[in-house]
């Protein structure tokens, strides 16, 4: 009797749905036919608990499964791959991930995260073998030639980050993984931390060899606490194995590598803040310049990258940065990891190039709102992102399209709403997220949120309607303007577009409808 | 203050000798003697002269040496 | 006759070689690299408008007024944050700029009191100002939002108030706390609105870390952290400056007043030695000035146990004039003398040995600097030629290591000592060699690479084992050594001896022998390292030595001549540097000239029209020893409480009984007008006009805020006792004294009030060869030719721990209290530190069986008293520390009669004690 790998993700999204009860009946239940694997989540949320089975033509896939189908299923010849009204056929050919583009997510949901045999038997390292051999400047060089932007959202071209920390002159440099994912609608950093550790620890030993680094940290959000288990697993693992320490893989080249856990400020998730934080202080946003590629953590110069823009990088060494910029649209390049949640009814991961428009990936993908109800809203990007009508679904995930439009990429969350939705609320719960979430220190979003909750709930209340929506026009003009960071900066963009896209749902007559 | 303290120009030209116990002994009064000149009341110069003429046993030898290469002091301030 | 106001140019300047030129609303300026849009505007007359910045603190982008319009720039930088770069075009004023300032100030005011006109800031309150320059005229948001206007107030501290319902959260205050100050007691708490100063972890001020210095108060923007006298007094209306009189930092301030009244002390920016910054004592502690307990009119009384009878001027003067002829008519010329006081200034201290040199006609002059930095007078003069320390303050910035040996700064120089934290902030390393763990040891942001705990009595045996490691380890600048030094290759052979090595002094100093080879290494191999000490140096049986073995170190690393390096005592009172410049000392003229020079002597003697004395004067003790004898018996005390700020008082006290005359000049009565028969009424520096000098030899100007209380000032008083024993001795003003110091001492040549007024301070040597003063000494050559290396042999002090008194008591000085508390306890200080504590380690403790808070009997061979004890993990055990600010402590009563063998300097520093339990009684008891 051989035993039949048998793969039930780990990922915290499928344990909340009961994935850790349904791998405990497998191994009871199949005993010693069975190897339960742990794997990442293939992202198919919608599906979760999915398990698989391999067999010889190929992994086949079950789902959504819950322990009490597991008998069942054991029953009908899981470890066949049988067919089952729960089965899905092979997993690599469900169209919803057959047709996706995984780079950065390739071996999430594939692999054993927290092996890393497994990861190299699915090209780990290549990546960072490769850089080893380069100068640093060549492999400044390949990012700046990938086109590859900062994931987390403000889409700056890593390579000339790094290329300003290379430059810097300091006998200590840093590299700081941004993993305080806290942006509503928003999971890939979380998922990739958790499904393919090792990636992450390669990208930023590439992007300290690649700057001259020496010491890094990932910073994740406290609200994570698989992800954190996870990494520092991992990194013990990559000490182990010689992938991190001194000579990271035999050569000249000290990497260390530390996990830092947030405190549960959604500012963390600044850059600066997140710097601050790291060093122990409150996180309040520092003004740039002086920027992190020069005066960073604890003042040295610090790569400061988000989890999918690292995450990205291994690949992008491996197979050369032309296969990356190969794919996508105008100046945005290579592949964007978008998460789609919300009132949708197929949630989860869809890794693909930009230039994707916005309705294949709510309607195609998406599958339209999960209460089936039409589609009203869609907001792109986090809190701070734009409310988007069904009108301009025909938007191109592409970094400049969307701010020409007012709206922003960010981070790739999308976050669906159907035709229930208040605006005016939505708009309101703007203000009032960034009123809990401001760290304090600039005067128009510490004081300006709150008072853009009260002005909205002025308008809304019909009271001196015309003259306080000139108010909240200017507030939103000077937080824009006049914000220390994104966070003041950005907030105006969900209520400016709730206001443009949905007027009605503020009050407003027909007359000033029509203005 | 005890009753057989002693007297305030021996022990302070006695914690002065002390100072140069490994220096050679002539080049040491040298310096002691003007040290003494540069820094000491005549009357305080004067009543260590009295001690050592008076061969005091307080007094560190080198003090004896010292107060010999001192000139004469006016014993009144 | 106005209110002096700074101008702010919102960020520090910068120091970049590099000049920058950026064009602003269309006016083209120079800058260095790196300054800011908002301090360069300002440079060329443009001033931005500006909440969070002033030019004190590094930027910090919060507010979001000073936004500016970068040609090429996206959006609205912030002009604070956002440095020059070369060709940038700038515009400060335009339409779209004003409707966001606009918009920011409504924010702000709609959180705001609407009480301008009954604020204790109304007219100095930049919010106020703000809100005009932007010209906001309404309030959209009304005033019924969410709102902090209930906040309470925190009135703790007996000098300011905080009110954070007015509190705009700018930071100001928590960034001048720690960027300034450097004591991290401030923060910001909560997020986003919620977001509110808190000292500590949120208690009140007075529970927190806060030191009270008032950096926080000097950069509220508004009237959330006040000066309580403002509350009470109102805004003042002029300024005068002037020069603090407590420690040798020597701080200018700017006197704010409403007609003769200060309402508060204010660092002034300009001052060279605090650029702006205060301790509590400077900034708070002037209260003592204008207290009931000063004695305005002077007193005469036959004997001691006669009552006082107030008389007028001339009486007294007539009566200290003719008793002090007849003592002499009695007793011979000699039987007379004098003591200055480092209180008071130059002028003052100038007059008095003027006094006993030209109608006393001795050299019976001496000042309270023969108890503490005597010395560095004779130490750095045989070694490098010069009775002063090396460098200015500001050197200090260009330190790599620090090594600070017997000196507290933070608690002694505050203002030096927030100096010294920045500078170890931005990655000096420190040193520090002292017995207990000093707060610079370790506290925010701060952690000395070495603490070497040398016992007590032991230095000389530190600073040889150290120079021995330099010498055997091959890290002597042979290169500066040949060129500018002799007697090296002598001092090299003794200091090379095996009994100097670390390990062979380990047994002596209690410090490990690796310690403090590190510790040696990491300070002779530093680029520029420099030697910080206090009287835990001077205080001593060999104080002298060990201020030459600290020369001998700083040249034999080449640690002299340039910034960043030298010797430097922190001098420990306002003047203490003035009076010894001064010729206060017995056997120097002014300038440091020996009496027996006589080519000196004849310059005076020209002047003066009297024959000087040749030969050396009594020092302070060997006046209480010669008036013991019978051949001392007038006295002239100037400012100086010598009955309980001397050693072994009960011999202090029995000569001062013995006396004839004691005539004693203060503020108030104290220890040593209880054996006065003259109390002749003194000024206060507030009615002060002349100068003090600093640590760094930095003659400051003294300006009276008022004329003198008492009807005469100090100097006016001396010279008329002068006239009545006989002696022609007249000034129009305190100014043509200067001239006089001027005209006799090479030093001091280019001196005078007129030069100082034009540029603020100098630092001597100021003659000639050197206009505008010498901040950094020894650069080109030593004062005295070659700098003399000196054998400096460990004596052990004859002061020994025994069976009977087994500890070693060891004294200091405290941040709020000074010296012998005359002035501050005076005022609201003692809330911080009503009584002298007995600090001692836990195990000490133990096994007398005392705990914290017991009062205990302190006894040495010579008495003994009584205080409470505090428990202390920073003493080491064996030695116990206690502060001599209060009288009736009497931490004197058990110093002992040791002292310098050069220049009998007591020995405060070491005394052996036993402690044991009196009253397990906790503190109510206590008389305060």
């Amino acid at each position: 009797m051989t035993e039949v790998t048998v793969y039930v993700p780990r990922d915290s999204a499928a344990r909340s749905v009961g994935a850790d009860q349904v791998a405990e009946r497998i191994a009871a239940a199949a005993g010693p036919r069975a190897r339960v694997v742990r794997n990442g989540s293939r992202g198919l949320l919608w599906l979760e608990p999915l398990v698989e089975v391999e067999t010889p033509a190929g992994r086949v896939a079950y789902g959504p499964v819950t322990p009490d189908d597991v008998e069942d299923l054991l029953d009908a010849g899981l470890l066949d791959g049988a067919g089952h009204r729960l089965c899905l056929g092979p997993t690599e050919e469900i169209a919803w991930l057959r047709d996706q583009t995984r780079v950065t997510f390739a071996r999430v949901g594939v692999i054993d995260p927290l092996s890393p045999d497994d990861y190299t038997a699915h090209g780990g390292l290549a990546g960072l073998r490769r850089a080893l051999s380069l100068a640093p400047e060549q492999v400044v060089a390949e990012v700046t030639d990938s086109g590859l932007r900062g994931r987390g959202g403000a889409g700056f071209p890593a390579g000339i980050k790094w290329k300003t920390v290379l430059g810097a002159e300091s006998d200590l440099k840093f590299v700081c993984c941004n993993a305080d994912e806290g942006d509503s609608g928003t999971f890939a950093d979380r998922m990739l931390m958790e499904g393919d550790p090792f990636t992450l620890i390669e990208g930023m030993a590439i992007a300290a060899w690649a700057t001259g680094a020496s010491e890094g940290y990932i910073y994740i959000r406290s609200e994570y606490p698989d992800a954190v288990a996870t990494m520092r697993a991992a990194i013990d693992a990559a000490y182990a194995r010689g992938w991190l320490g001194k000579r990271v893989l035999d050569q000249d080249f000290t990497f260390d590598l530390f996990v830092r856990v947030g405190g549960g400020a959604y500012i963390c998730g600044e850059e600066t803040s997140m710097l601050e934080s790291l060093e122990g202080k409150r996180g309040t946003v520092r003004a740039k310049p002086p920027i992190p590629a020069l005066e960073g953590l604890f003042g040295r110069p610090t790569v400061v990258n988000n989890v999918l823009t690292l995450g990205s990088v291994p690949m992008i060494m491996a197979d050369g940065a032309e296969a990356f910029a190969g794919l996508g649209v105008g100046r945005s390049r290579g592949t964007q990891v978008f998460q789609l949640g919300g009132n949708i009814a197929r949630g989860g991961i869809v890794e693909t190039a930009f230039g994707i428009t916005l309705g294949e990936l709510v309607e195609g993908y998406g599958g339209g709102t999960r209460s089936g109800r039409p589609v009203r809203a869609v907001q792109v990007g986090g809190p701070l992102g734009a409310y988007l009508p069904t009108s301009r679904f025909d938007l191109p995930m592409d970094y400049e399209a969307f701010a020409a439009a007012g709206a922003m990429v960010g981070h790739g969350g999308v976050v669906v709403f159907d035709d229930t939705v208040d605006m005016a609320g939505q708009a309101r719960f703007a203000m009032e997220f960034c009123a809990a979430e401001s760290c304090g220190k600039c005067t128009p979003c510490r004081i300006g949120a709150v008072r853009g909750v009260e002005v909205i709930d002025r308008i809304v209340a019909g009271e001196n309607r015309s003259a306080n929506l000139k108010v909240l026009n200017d507030l939103c003009h000077l937080m824009t303007e006049g914000s220390l960071c994104a966070m003041g900066g950005l907030t105006p963009m969900p209520v400016r577009s709730a206001l443009t896209h949905f007027p009605g749902d503020f009050g407003a007559t027909s007359e000033e409808e029509r203005r | 203050m005890t009753a057989t303290h002693t007297p305030p120009h021996i022990r302070m030209s006695n914690e002065i000798a002390v100072q140069f116990r490994n220096r050679d002994p002539a080049w040491a009064a040298e310096q002691i003697a003007a040290h003494i000149h540069s820094f000491w009341d005549p009357r305080m110069r004067a009543r260590l002269l009295a001690d050592v003429t008076a061969d005091d046993d307080r007094l560190d030898p080198l003090i004896v040496a010292a107060a010999a290469l001192l000139p004469p002091a006016r014993a009144n301030g | 006759m106005t209110l002096i106001k700074e101008q702010d140019y919102g960020t520090p300047a910068r120091s970049g070689e590099a000049t920058v030129s950026v064009e602003i609303d269309g006016k083209t300026v120079l800058v260095p690299e790196g300054t800011s849009v908002m301090r360069a505007a300002a440079e060329c007359g443009i001033d931005i408008p500006k909440l969070c910045a002033t030019d004190n603190l590094e930027p910090f982008g919060s507010c979001r007024l000073c936004l500016v319009d970068i040609d090429g720039r996206k959006g609205s930088p912030a002009s604070c944050t956002t440095p020059v770069a070369d060709g940038m075009k700038v515009r400060t004023q335009t339409p779209e700029l004003a409707e966001l300032r606009r918009g920011v100030m409504e924010l702000y005011i709609s959180d705001h009191p609407l009480d301008c006109l009954t604020c204790p800031a109304n007219g100095g309150c930049e919010l106020q100002d703000m809100a005009g320059v932007v010209g906001l005229r309404e309030v959209r948001y009304g005033f019924d939002g969410e709102n902090h206007l209930d906040l309470p107030t925190d009135s703790t501290n007996p000098y300011f108030d905080f009110d954070a319902s007015k509190c705009i959260a700018c930071s100001r205050c928590v960034r001048a706390c720690g960027e300034v100050q450097g004591t991290f007691a401030l923060t910001i708490e909560g997020r986003g609105f919620d977001s509110k100063v808190a000292a500590g972890a949120g208690g009140t001020f007075m529970e927190s870390e806060c030191v009270s210095c008032g950096a926080c108060v000097q950069a509220c923007p508004t009237s959330t952290l006040q000066e309580r006298s403002v509350v009470q007094l109102g805004m003042p209306t002029r300024s005068v400056i002037t020069t603090c009189a407590y420690c040798g930092v020597g701080c200018s301030f700017k006197a704010e007043l409403r007609g003769d009244e200060v309402v508060r002390m204010v660092p002034y920016k300009d001052g060279k030695a605090n650029e702006g910054h205060s301790c509590v004592k400077g900034r708070f502690a002037f209260g003592y000035a204008s207290h009931p307990d000063r004695q305005l009119k002077p007193m005469v009384r036959e004997r001691i146990t006669d009552p006082w009878r107030e008389v007028e001027w001339e009486e007294a003067i007539g009566y200290v004039g003719s008793r002090m002829l007849d003592i002499q008519a009695r007793h011979g010329a000699g039987a007379i003398g004098g003591i200055s006081s480092s209180r008071c200034t130059n002028e003052e201290v100038y007059v008095v040995q003027k006094m006993v040199r030209a109608a006393f006609g001795n050299n019976n002059v001496d000042t309270c600097a023969r108890v503490c930095h005597s010395p560095t007078g004779y130490g750095l003069k045989q070694t490098y030629g010069t009775s002063a320390g090396t460098q200015d303050f500001k050197s200090v910035d260009k330190a790599d290591v620090i090594l600070i040996i017997g000196a507290n700064p933070t608690d002694a120089h505050p203002v030096f000592g927030s100096r010294i934290k920045r500078r170890l902030r931005q990655g000096a390393k420190l040193i520090v060699a002292d017995p207990r763990k000093i707060d610079l040891v370790r506290s925010p942001h701060i952690q000395a690479e070495h603490h070497l705990p040398v016992r007590p009595g032991t230095n000389v045996a530190l600073i040889n084992a150290m120079s021995h490691v330099v010498v055997t380890e091959g890290l002597v600048d042979r290169e500066f050594v040949e060129e500018r030094c002799e007697d090296f290759a002598e001092w090299e052979r003794f200091i090379s001896a095996p009994e100097h090595s670390p390990e062979a002094v380990e047994s002596i100093t209690g410090i490990p022998a690796a310690e403090l080879r590190a510790a040696t290494r990491l300070y002779a191999s530093a680029r520029n390292a420099t030697i910080m000490y206090g009287l835990g140096v001077t205080e001593h049986s060999q104080g002298s030595t060990m201020v030459m073995g600290m020369a001998n170190l700083a040249m034999a690393t080449g640690n002299i001549g340039r910034e960043g390096v030298g010797v430097n005592p922190l001098r420990g009172q306002n003047n203490v540097q003035g009076s010894c410049d001064m010729g206060s000392f017995p056997h120097e003229l002014p300038g440091y000239r020996h009496v027996s020079d006589e080519v000196v002597r004849g310059t005076f003697e020209t002047l003066w029209g009297r024959v000087l004395d040749p030969e050396p004067g009594l020092r302070i003790p060997n006046m209480f020893d010669a008036a013991i004898d019978g051949t001392f018996r007038g006295l002239f005390v100037q400012g100086e409480d010598i009955v309980q700020s001397d050693p072994n008082t009960q011999h202090v006290t029995a000569a001062l009984s013995s006396m004839e005359l004691v005539v004693v000049q203060d503020l108030f009565l104290n220890e040593t007008s209880k054996y006065a028969h003259v109390f002749l009424p003194g000024t206060s520096f507030l009615e002060k006009n002349g100068t003090f000098t600093n640590a760094e030899r930095r003659i400051n100007r003294v300006r009276p805020v008022m004329a003198p209380r008492t009807g005469k000032h100090e100097w006016e008083i001396v010279c008329e006792i002068a006239q009545a024993m006989g002696y022609p001795m007249k000034y129009d003003d305190s100014a043509q004294i200067m001239d006089e110091i001027a005209f006799t001492t090479p030093t001091f040549s280019g001196v005078s009030f007129a030069k100082l007024d034009q540029v603020g301070s100098v630092q001597w040597p100021c003659n000639d060869a050197a206009p505008e003063g010498t901040p950094i000494m020894h650069i080109d050559g030593f004062v005295r030719g070659r700098g003399r290396f000196v054998q400096t042999d460990y004596v052990p002090t004859q002061e020994r721990s025994t069976r009977k008194f087994p500890l070693i008591l060891t004294t200091g000085r405290i941040l709020s209290q000074y010296n012998v508390g005359a002035q501050t306890r005076r005022t609201g200080n003692s809330a911080w530190h009503p009584e002298d504590m007995l600090e001692m380690h836990p195990h000490d403790a133990e096994v007398r069986g005392i705990r914290d808070g017991d009062t205990v009997a302190l006894a040495s061979r010579v008495g003994e008293t009584t205080l409470r004890v505090k428990i202390a993990e920073r003493m080491p055990v064996g030695v116990v520390y206690t502060t001599f600010h209060h009288p009736v402590t009497g931490a004197n009563v058990v110093t002992t009669e040791n002292s310098d063998w050069a220049t009998n300097c007591p020995e405060y520093k070491v005394t052996a004690v036993q402690v044991s339990l009196k009253h397990p009684t906790p503190a109510a008891a206590v008389v305060r």
